[in-house]
């Protein structure tokens, strides 16, 4: 009851914000990336919410709790790797974006290389995103149910109607809005999970003196953080920003160049201290498993839902909300930009009517997917990461390089998305190197060798 | 993108690989230590 009273409200507050932002919505450019007029902090907040998904709290912490401080590790090299690009690429696609009037990715790209590139990328980015956004739905439909009572069927039903219904309304600025509020939402939750776990787990104890109980899980390499494991995880996710459009796409709302800057700096605060919070969290809650004042679990995505049964209501209802919030917002914004890219990039709209039918159909088969979930979606989503790589050539090429046109942006485009699929679906990792590395560097080898050809042609 | 810049970040994360082996929270908070350096040099310094 107390679950579905909160659920309601949080319900009421986001439509409400995705009301209130529809006024004013004439042109895509108001309905897909806010008119260009998102202040700094509103951009921030919803670069974080749309990049920190239900993974935060439910993966990381469980990764943190069963793999240790590796786990940090690999979310700061995404860290540090998003501002290294950020500091440099943000402002120059921002002004790019300003001056030629891009609204999607895929418009960059179309004028450097042609207007077929786009649609293939349109195609790659809705295979490796949709599955990507189901398996966080069926996630956090699970913790609901467990908690809540409310069914899977019904969970998945009300995240897809509270993600299409926002989107939907008010566009860019319907979901940034609802996006910065529950991304302090998330973290506010975040900290009180820390605290609330700390007070009732170490008040009689030191958990500096009691963390050397973990062993191994302190150090990197360890049995599970192998070099090996570490570069094949963390290539894909260091050009996270570069390569995934719900994010890419942010970097062309802010109103000026200063918001850029302060969005960038804003972001890598909040990403700092939500991943401290998380990862202590599954630190914390490994050393009280060693001293026996929390289960030892196994299954590592159980630790949070097991932490949530644990709690007092009342946190533990809020925290649940906040995974659901964090789903939600990662799902609306790539079901916004999706639609943006399928209706300009793929179909040649310029209306806003058919992006909005395209959210509604986006979010039939995101739904469709969860609740099925056949086996390989949760492959198609890890793979996800691997398979955005391929664009990364073409992203850089824009700004570092004379040579390369359509058909060596083709080539590399779909040579690198087969690549991805081939090595994944055959489990292979030729001389020992991780797949995402060898898409990395075909992708790379592929644009280079075809754009030299071009060249001389 | 400063290719310098990117390799003393790179090569500052992967520090705890080779040199940090002590059973404690040093890696932990020699990571927390290289983010906030670098987050806190693009806010003052880089812009």
């Amino acid at each position: 009851m107390l679950y579905i009273i909160a659920f309601i409200v949080y319900a009421i507050i986001g439509t409400a914000i995705a009301i209130y932002a529809k006024r004013g919505i004439r042109t895509q450019e108001d309905y897909y990336i806010g008119g260009r007029r998102v202040s700094g902090a509103i951009s921030a907040l919803t670069y974080a919410a749309t990049t920190y998904s239900a993974f935060m709290m439910v993966g990381l912490v469980g990764l943190s709790y069963a793999s240790g401080v590796g786990a940090l590790g690999f979310e700061l090299f995404y860290l540090v790797g998003t501002l290294l690009l950020l500091s440099y690429y943000a402002p120059r696609i921002w002004k790019l974006g300003k001056d030629r009037g891009y609204i999607t990715p895929g418009d960059m790209i179309s004028e450097r290389y042609g207007a077929m590139v786009p649609k293939i990328m349109a195609v790659i980015v809705s295979i490796a995103l949709i599955p990507y956004i189901s398996v966080q739905l069926i996630g956090v439909a699970l913790i609901i149910e467990k908690n809540s009572g409310i069914s899977f069927m019904n969970g998945i039903f009300l995240a897809a109607i509270l993600i299409a219904f926002w989107a939907f309304l008010g566009g860019l600025r319907g979901v940034a809005w609802t996006d910065a509020v529950q991304g302090v939402f998330m973290l506010v939750l975040a900290i009180s999970a820390v605290i609330w776990v700390y007070t009732s787990g170490f008040s009689d104890i030191s958990f500096t003196q009691e963390v050397p109980k973990l062993g191994d899980l302190l150090v990197v390499p360890n049995r599970i953080w192998t070099p090996l494991r570490f570069i094949s995880l963390t290539v894909p996710w260091f050009f996270f920003a570069l390569t995934n459009p719900q994010v890419f796409q942010r970097l062309y709302i802010p109103k000026n160049e200063h918001a850029v800057k302060r969005m960038v700096i804003l972001f890598g605060v909040f990403g700092l201290v939500y991943t401290i919070l998380v990862t202590f969290l599954g630190l914390e809650l490994r050393v009280m498993s060693e001293l026996g004042s929390f289960p030892l679990i196994k299954d590592r995505d159980a630790v949070t839902p097991t932490l949530l049964g644990m709690m007092p209501p009342t946190l533990g209802v809020l925290l649940s909300l906040s995974i659901f919030a964090a789903a939600i917002t990662t799902a609306n914004s790539i079901v916004l930009t999706l639609a943006s890219m399928i209706s300009r990039d793929l179909f040649g709209s310029e209306r806003i009517f058919t992006g909005r039918v395209l959210i509604i159909l986006l979010t039939i088969a995101i739904t469709v997917f969860a609740l099925q979930r056949p086996g390989y979606i949760v492959e198609l989503s890890v793979l996800s990461s691997t398979l955005l790589l391929c664009q990364l050539p073409l992203i850089l090429g824009v700004f570092h390089w004379k040579i390369g046109g359509k058909i060596s942006a083709n080539l590399t485009l779909i040579s690198g998305f087969c690549l991805a699929v081939a090595l994944f679906y055959a489990k292979i990792n030729p001389l020992g190197i991780p797949a995402s590395v060898w898409v990395f560097a075909t992708s790379f080898f592929i644009f280079f060798v075809a754009a030299n050809l071009e060249h001389r042609r | 993108m400063k290719p310098l810049e990117g390799l003393i970040v790179i090569l500052a994360m992967v520090v705890p690989f080779v040199f940090i082996k002590s059973h404690d929270m040093l890696t932990y908070i020699y990571w927390c230590l290289v983010a906030s350096v670098y987050l806190a040099y693009i806010a003052l310094s880089r812009w």
